[in-house]
């Protein structure tokens, strides 16, 4: 556990961090400061503060690859579900393996990767050489975000492929994560929207002072606790379908900051001399990674409507 | 006690004791059959001594994490045994009396509402007087003999069936705004008290409208000094937005289970329960955070118009549902159950007014959380 004043340290160095560096160079300081091995000892320490902070400062890093190799206990690089999706990112069909999925940035650098794919009724892993990966740069509508979309089509894996049961528990993980990131870019848009609403005089007065923007404001902030109580609830519980619930309200509360900032931020928001875009495109992609607000959301409401049973109470 | 073992013997007793403390309808009930049940389950949890845990020995508690009382709250509401909104009307006023009454009236008065012998009014809300509490007229005035208090409430709910009034009145000059309010603790047998119920849309007369006219009220039934009714009111708000809604919350829980138990198949939208079921989930996981961090001893203040906001969302959501789902039994049901499906739904639209409209905690939050400034 890290905890008191080592997690100021931990806390302040990571802040640190991202707020000088992004993608390759970010990836060498988490290294340096040992984020790797708090992974492996405070999951929730390293989690929550990394990614909160990634969210914040809008930079990337291959943390979330970390998070998920790190639940099925594997190194190297990973393939993740495709956009909007949550189930491995490959099939097997036999022996040939077909793969829709992304991956980040640093995927290339490999020489192998994991891909966890469905096998009839069974999920199991299976390592492969990159370069039987077919790898398409993003662009899109973030950038800079470094993704590729990762694709195969009836390749035969020349290694057997090997069962597990881990997925589910690595989707939570990856979903809590993303759910940190999403908190913090929008307590990103709101303090870039609450502090140009107090300079921006209009009317002979801040617009701070008009109900309409201070409820937008604080319709935010309520939309952003809302994701925040969930995140720890999941820390808490350790229930995938917590961490499900978490996602949805971070995602869905990123695009109400994203919809309540803007409008704040007008015109000035809207150009690209201010950093509100980069946020609200960024939400829109992390919002549809390992299943999106609107996915999941549906989702649950299957499963209380086939099971009749709503999720337990969180004990006191 | 730790709150692990409270649970685990509360839990057994409620079990043991279902037949006696189960309400005796299917559905719905009248108020008075609500609170004279209230007051046997209070009585019941009291002499065995639960209804004493959480609260401090000086008033006749046990003493002990205020999260025992939280979870005796959860217990209650969850298992459908009683309603939150007229149970929790303790955790809202007990914690005044013992921070400002005076030690020996507090050791008298609480006892007696922790063991239902008594029910206890909130008189804030005025007829001129909604969100600007701080612009209330009810006037005491100083006599030789102790405070004279003349004037009106509306809104106060439970009234008609109130020993004892939480009363804010106006002792310093009309445009004294908050300086100038005092908190009495008020007999509602005192001469000059008349009290008159509001018919509401919900269908429970559970509002009223009080008068007060040359009411005597002895001094040192002042809660605080003369001129501290503000403070007094700014301490009970995180109190009605803290316990009282943790217990709200697990009564939610406990009826959208039920939706989920009666509905007919096809009646609801995958996309809206999944929406509600997450919102009123997050309610509950930030009141359960809220709930830890005052028996931790933090001082609740702003913050806790966050909680209110999601209380108000969830309920208004969870019965939204309910009326989609239950459609026949809330437009045109006459059983008891139906008729409980429609009180709650009617009440719900109450969320986003009662306790600081839901304007008003965004304007909290936007002045205290966001630091936005004055609105003018």
């Amino acid at each position: 556990m890290i905890a008191g004043e080592d997690l100021v340290l931990f806390e302040r160095s990571l802040r640190h961090a991202t707020e000088r560096s992004t993608g390759p160079t970010l990836d060498a300081a988490l290294a340096d400061l040992g984020w790797g091995e708090a992974l492996a000892d405070d999951p929730r320490a390293a989690v929550s503060t990394l990614f909160a902070l990634q969210g914040a400062a809008h930079v990337t890093s291959s943390a979330l690859d970390h998070v998920v190799l790190d639940v099925l206990g594997r190194e190297g690089g990973v393939v993740l579900p495709a956009l909007g999706r949550w189930s491995p990112p490959g099939r097997f069909d036999g022996d040939r393996l077909t793969v829709h999925g992304l991956g980040g940035a640093g995927l290339a650098d490999h020489r192998t990767a994991l891909v966890v794919a469905r096998a009839g009724d069974e999920e199991v892993e299976v390592t492969v050489p990159v370069a039987a990966l077919s790898l398409r740069t993003v662009r899109g509508v973030d950038p800079d975000l470094g993704l590729v979309e990762v694709s195969a089509d009836g390749v035969v894996v020349a290694e057997a492929p090997k069962p597990l049961t881990a997925w589910t528990s690595a989707v939570a993980l990856g979903r809590i994560a993303l759910g940190h990131q999403l908190v913090g870019a929008s307590r990103t848009m709101l303090e870039l929207a609450r502090e140009h609403s107090l300079e921006r005089i209009q009317f002979d007065r801040p617009i701070s002072q008009f109900q309409a923007v201070r409820h937008r404001l604080a319709d935010t902030l309520v939309a952003i606790e809302m994701a925040e109580a969930v995140l720890d609830a999941a820390w808490i519980d350790g229930a995938p379908q917590t961490a499900a619930m978490a996602k949805a309200l971070a995602g869905r509360g990123a695009r109400t900051a994203s919809r309540h900032c803007q409008q704040v931020l007008a015109g000035i928001g809207f150009t690209t001399a201010h950093p509100l875009h980069r946020h609200v495109r960024r939400v829109l992609v992390l919002d549809q990674l390992f299943g999106s607000a609107r996915s999941l959301t549906t989702e649950l409401g299957d499963d209380l409507l086939a099971g009749r049973q709503l999720p337990p109470l969180l004990p006191l | 006690m730790e709150l692990d073992e409270f649970r685990a013997s509360l839990d057994g007793w409620l079990d043991e004791h279902h037949h006696e403390l189960a309400p005796d309808r299917a559905g719905g009930a009248t108020l008075d059959q609500q609170m004279a049940h209230l007051s046997a389950v209070k009585r019941l949890a009291y002499d065995a001594g639960w209804m004493r845990w959480g609260w401090p020995e000086r008033v006749g508690g046990l003493g002990g994490s205020t999260l025992l009382r939280a979870y005796l709250g959860e217990a209650l509401t969850a298992r459908d045994l009683v309603e939150p909104g007229i149970y929790s009307m303790t955790e809202v006023l007990a914690p005044t009396m013992i921070d400002y009454a005076a030690p020996e009236l507090a050791a008298t008065m609480v006892p007696r509402l922790l063991r239902g012998d008594e029910t206890w009014c909130q008189g804030f809300s005025e007829p001129g007087t909604g969100s600007n509490l701080a612009s209330l007229s009810c006037r005491a005035t100083r006599t030789d003999d102790g405070w004279q208090v003349t004037g009106q409430k509306v809104w106060t709910s439970l009234a008609q069936f109130a020993q004892r009034c939480v009363l804010l009145t106006r002792t310093g000059t009309p445009e004294s705004a908050h300086r100038g309010i005092t908190a009495l603790f008020v007999d509602m047998d005192a001469p000059g008290i008349t009290v008159r119920p509001i018919g509401s849309m919900h269908g429970l007369p559970e509002f009223c409208e009080v008068f007060f006219d040359d009411v005597p009220v002895p001094f040192d039934r002042t809660l605080g000094e003369e001129g501290q009714g503000w403070s007094v009111a700014m301490d009970l708000l995180p109190y009605e937005r803290s316990t009282a809604l943790w217990h709200r919350a697990a009564y939610l829980h406990r009826r959208l289970q039920d939706l989920l138990d009666t509905m007919p198949d096809g009646a609801l939208d995958a996309a809206v329960l999944g929406e509600a079921t997450q919102v009123l989930y997050a309610f509950r996981a930030r009141s359960r955070a809220t709930q830890h961090r005052l028996a931790a001893g933090e001082r609740l203040g702003a913050e806790t118009s966050i909680d209110k906001v999601l209380v108000a969302t969830a309920e208004q959501a969870v019965y939204d549902l309910a009326a989609d789902g239950l459609a026949a039994g809330v437009a045109i049901g006459d059983d008891p159950a139906s008729e409980r499906w429609r009180t709650g739904y009617l009440y719900s639209r109450a969320a986003t007014i009662y306790g600081g409209s839901a304007e008003i905690q965004r304007n909290i939050i936007a002045r205290r959380l966001l630091d936005l400034g004055s609105d003018r």
